[in-house]
């Protein structure tokens, strides 16, 4: 089977001759089609770069990334716009929710940008709505619901147009862990009964243990990579934790 | 390192986050300065007779100026203050006392306020030259404007400013204390709630508006509400039933309007409409103050600098119907008639006009000093004929006993109405009016009001009145110089009467008027815009973070200019609307009261108005677009 992602060789410089600094160098790897990636690694491993990367927003110094065999950093000006609204889908850290639309407009905001039937739109947001619990929050404004409701909201935005790849940016990051828990089970949910794929950047460990593979990324090169095989979540969390111990990152910097 | 370096150090590290707020600074004291220096040059006092007039006009039109500019420093204080909240929290968190915050603060505005004095006052110096010499040529005089410096002007800008930047750096000082710690932090972070627009509010701002336009359009002199009411009280209701009324419009019904546009589903989920309509509904409540504020000041300014304009543009219509030929005179002796063909120039006509002074009882004419007597000057119709060919005006057809009155000054509401009366002499020749004109072809100042009777009855009242002789001259392109040379040579019961001279008198008192309005406008202007400009941008600052996940989502840039633009153009020209609209009922009440019709100055000047406005929103969404395309560029 053909990957969905293909990363080849990537390496980024920032700044110039002598005061170049390495971000990442050499990275390699491959996501297919319905799998749940984790990114882990210590503050300033390279894991937003990283990011940005695949997101299209900043290019690589050297080597390429395809999509479905589309040199991605090759496409300019509109193709890059319709190929970010066509395919990705986004959730940050700290929501990004538009205060000036209610909860169900936020949702349905990628779709309206694509052109979709209000019909269809309609469809497409009660179902997804339902996948995160936010059914009865629809009417309400970002400002009335809660932080975890809010990050809630975001998945769901970043899902409704069913992208072909969905990159999460710490999503957890701000949440309380009951909150967290909730929308990485939703998450893991649809990776297991839509297969979504799912790219989940994050140094918690906790939040990596709901993931089927894990990329280790240490002083910008590729350190480890784990998968989850059979084990269950804690087990996986447990050997999550071994590896972050072995390979030196903190355990958890979120403070 | 002293507080005085530290905010020394704060304005020279961040001169483009300051530089708006200098920039507003230094323009208010050049405009300040410019205006001083004018009132206190001898070119403008010594040119003009009526110069106690416009001293008066000149100092009334400052303390405008001062209250105004004090006002518009304000707004810009507290919208550079809101921007340095965070870092007035830093500094607190970081351990330095609120006293001396508040002094660091204190400081640096005063700083800020004496740099930009100095610059201010210079560049005012070199901008009064220029408004210098645009005064003395509305005017009509042909001077060159001297270039000196006005050290009480400098003297009184500097007092003026300094008070104001007192009171604004006292501000700064206080900020510290004004707000908790976790305020300053979130300054920019409340949440508003999305107002639910009401109905009968809505209704309420319209009916007020109605009724304000309404009181406006009657009449002055012949309506019962003003006489009843009072002018004053009127006055006062018309300005707030207005403006209550605009603010519950802004208020209301634009939420109104555009809660309607999100029902519609199928329009809205397209692209980013819901972004835009979303956004505006938002923040047009919470701004309706603002609104207003910009609505009123536009229609302040379009309506004095309307009404002035008009003014002026009439003038020389007002002096044509007044004085149809170029020169007038009543001829009393051979000898000065000589001495004044002598300078002449060469004259377009010279005619020598037979005409009779005549008392008539008027008693139809229900004279006010109850006498019923009133004197004519009478032509026939042959005189009138021919004048008017020469003047291109109608030619006039006469019935038998009947006359056509010639009455410049004629006004419904004042004068009477000459229609169907009829009027006698003491030997009971008895005239009626068939027509009454508001043109004349003899010069008012020479003639006064002037009847037209048939060759008949001319001949029949020669006999028995005094006959003048009047000489009526036309001259291309006259100067006051020689209008002046042939004043001298008339004696005064020659009752002289000179286009050009009236004209200049005219342009005197107006030219003032216009400069001052103008400029006032352009004062006016050019701080509506940069409060709209202030806000937007303080809006771009907020609303950057939700750019640049539409960026990510996959947004074009071009759509996203393109929500831009119309959710600014809206926040312009909703207020222009209103504006412009209030202005149009106003200069029409205005135009009423004077009998003039000034549709085409109004005009003009509307369209002035709205281009540079227009100006300074391609500057917004400009710079909105500057501020959203590079935040997109480093934050990925």
């Amino acid at each position: 089977m053909k990957p969905l992602l293909k990363v080849e060789n990537i390496k980024k410089i920032y700044g110039k001759s002598s005061a170049a600094y390495t971000a990442l160098e050499n990275i390699s790897f491959e996501i297919h089609e319905g799998e749940f990636v984790g990114i882990m690694g210590p503050s300033g491993a390279g894991k937003s770069t990283l990011l940005n990367m695949l997101a299209t927003i900043d290019s690589p110094t050297e080597g390429k990334i395809y999509m479905r065999d589309v040199s991605i950093h090759d496409m300019r000006g509109v193709d890059l716009t319709d190929f970010r609204r066509n395919n990705l889908g986004f959730i940050f850290q700290d929501y990004n929710l538009l205060d000036s639309l209610t909860v169900k407009e936020n949702i349905l905001l990628p779709m309206a940008i694509a052109k979709i039937p209000a019909k269809q739109i309609n469809i497409s947001v009660m179902r997804i709505a339902k996948v995160f619990g936010i059914e009865d929050l629809l009417a309400k404004y970002p400002y009335q619901i809660s932080g975890g409701q809010k990050q809630r909201t975001a998945a769901a935005r970043a899902l409704v147009t069913e992208p072909a790849l969905i990159l999460a940016d710490e999503p957890t990051g701000a949440l309380d862990s009951k909150s967290a828990t909730d929308l990485l089970e939703s998450l893991s949910e649809l990776n297991e009964n839509n297969h979504s794929t799912i790219m989940l950047v994050t140094h918690d460990a906790y939040a990596a243990s709901f993931c089927n593979r894990i990329i280790f990324i240490k002083d910008g090169t590729l350190s480890k990579e784990i998968h989850r095989g059979d084990l269950t979540r804690k087990a996986f969390f447990q050997e999550i934790m071994d590896v972050l111990a072995t390979i030196g990152g903190e355990v958890d910097d979120v403070i | 390192m002293t507080l005085f370096s530290l905010a020394r150090k704060n304005i020279a590290r961040n001169l483009s986050q300051y530089f708006l707020y200098i920039a507003s600074m230094v323009f208010s004291i050049i405009i300040y300065f410019t205006f001083v220096t004018l009132k206190y040059s001898d070119t403008v006092a010594e040119r003009t007779a009526s110069s106690q007039k416009l001293d008066s006009l000149m100092s009334g039109a400052a303390v405008i100026l001062i209250f105004f500019v004090a006002i518009f420093i304000a707004y810009s204080n507290s919208f550079f203050m809101k921007k340095r909240k965070k870092e007035v929290a830093l500094y607190a968190l970081l351990g330095v006392r609120n006293r001396q915050i508040g002094f660091m603060l204190f400081f640096e505005n005063l700083l800020l306020g004496l740099v930009s004095l100095v610059v201010g006052i210079l560049l005012g110096f070199l901008c009064s030259k220029g408004f210098m010499t645009i005064l003395i040529y509305l005017m009509g005089y042909d001077v060159i404007s001297p270039f000196t410096f006005s050290g009480t002007a400098a003297l009184n800008t500097s007092t003026v400013f300094l008070i104001i930047f007192l009171v604004t750096s006292f501000q700064g000082y206080r900020l510290i204390y004004q707000f908790k710690l976790i305020d300053l932090f979130h300054a920019s972070k409340k949440g508003e709630a999305v107002p639910k627009p009401s109905k009968g509010v809505a209704i309420l701002g319209i009916m007020l508006i109605v009724i304000g336009y309404w009181l406006a359009m009657q009449d002055l002199f012949t309506s019962k509400v003003w006489e009843k009411v009072g002018f004053l009280m009127t006055a006062l209701i018309i300005l707030t039933t207005v403006i209550v009324g605009t603010f519950l419009l802004f208020h209301s019904v634009t939420g109104f309007v555009l809660a309607l546009i999100k029902k519609n589903e199928k329009w809205l989920w397209k692209g980013l409409h819901l972004m835009t309509i979303s956004q505006l509904l938002y923040r047009i409540r919470g701004n309706a103050r603002t609104l207003t504020v910009i609505a009123v000041l536009s229609a302040t300014t379009v309506t004095a600098g309307g009404a002035v304009y008009g003014l002026y543009y009439n003038t020389n219509d007002q002096v044509l119907t007044a004085d149809p030929n170029t020169f007038m005179y009543r001829q009393t002796d051979a000898k000065y008639d000589k001495k004044v063909s002598a300078i002449l120039p060469e004259t377009k006509y010279d005619e020598a006009i037979e005409a009779l002074s005549v008392t008539f009882n008027a008693k139809e004419l229900n004279d006010l000093d109850g006498s019923g007597k009133r004197i004519y000057t009478v032509i026939d119709e042959k005189t009138y004929n021919k004048l008017a060919a020469i003047q291109n005006k109608e030619v006039l057809r006469l019935k038998e006993d009947h006359a056509v009155i010639l009455d410049v000054g004629y006004d419904e509401r004042f004068s009477p109405d000459y229609k169907g009366k009829t009027i006698t002499t003491k030997n009971n020749t008895a005239l009626t009016f068939q027509d009454v004109k508001t043109q004349t072809v003899l010069n008012a100042g020479t003639a006064g009001i002037t009847v037209v009777v048939s060759n008949h009855t001319f001949e029949a009242l020669q006999k028995d009145w005094e006959s003048l002789t009047f000489r009526v001259i036309g001259v291309d392109k006259a100067s006051v110089d020689l209008s002046g040379e042939m004043a001298k040579e008339i004696p005064e019961k020659g009752l002289f009467s000179s286009a050009p001279q009236d004209f200049q008198l005219a342009l005197e008192s107006v030219g003032s008027l216009l400069f001052i309005g103008s400029f006032l406008g352009l004062v006016f202007l050019a701080a509506t815009g940069s409060i709209i400009y202030f806000k937007v941008l303080t809006e771009a600052e907020e609303d950057k973070s939700q750019y640049n996940m539409l960026h990510k989502m996959g947004v074009s840039s071009k759509e996203m200019r393109k929500s831009i633009a119309s959710q600014v153009v809206v926040i312009f020209f909703v207020p222009l609307a209103a504006g412009l609209c209030h202005s149009v009922v106003a200069l029409k009440a205005f135009s009423g009261l004077l009998m003039m019709d000034l549709a085409k100055p109004v005009l003009i000047w509307m369209v002035a108005y709205t281009v540079i406005y227009g100006l300074y929103y391609i500057l917004t969404v400009a710079s909105y677009n500057c501020i959203i395309t590079q935040n997109n560029k480093t934050e990925g």
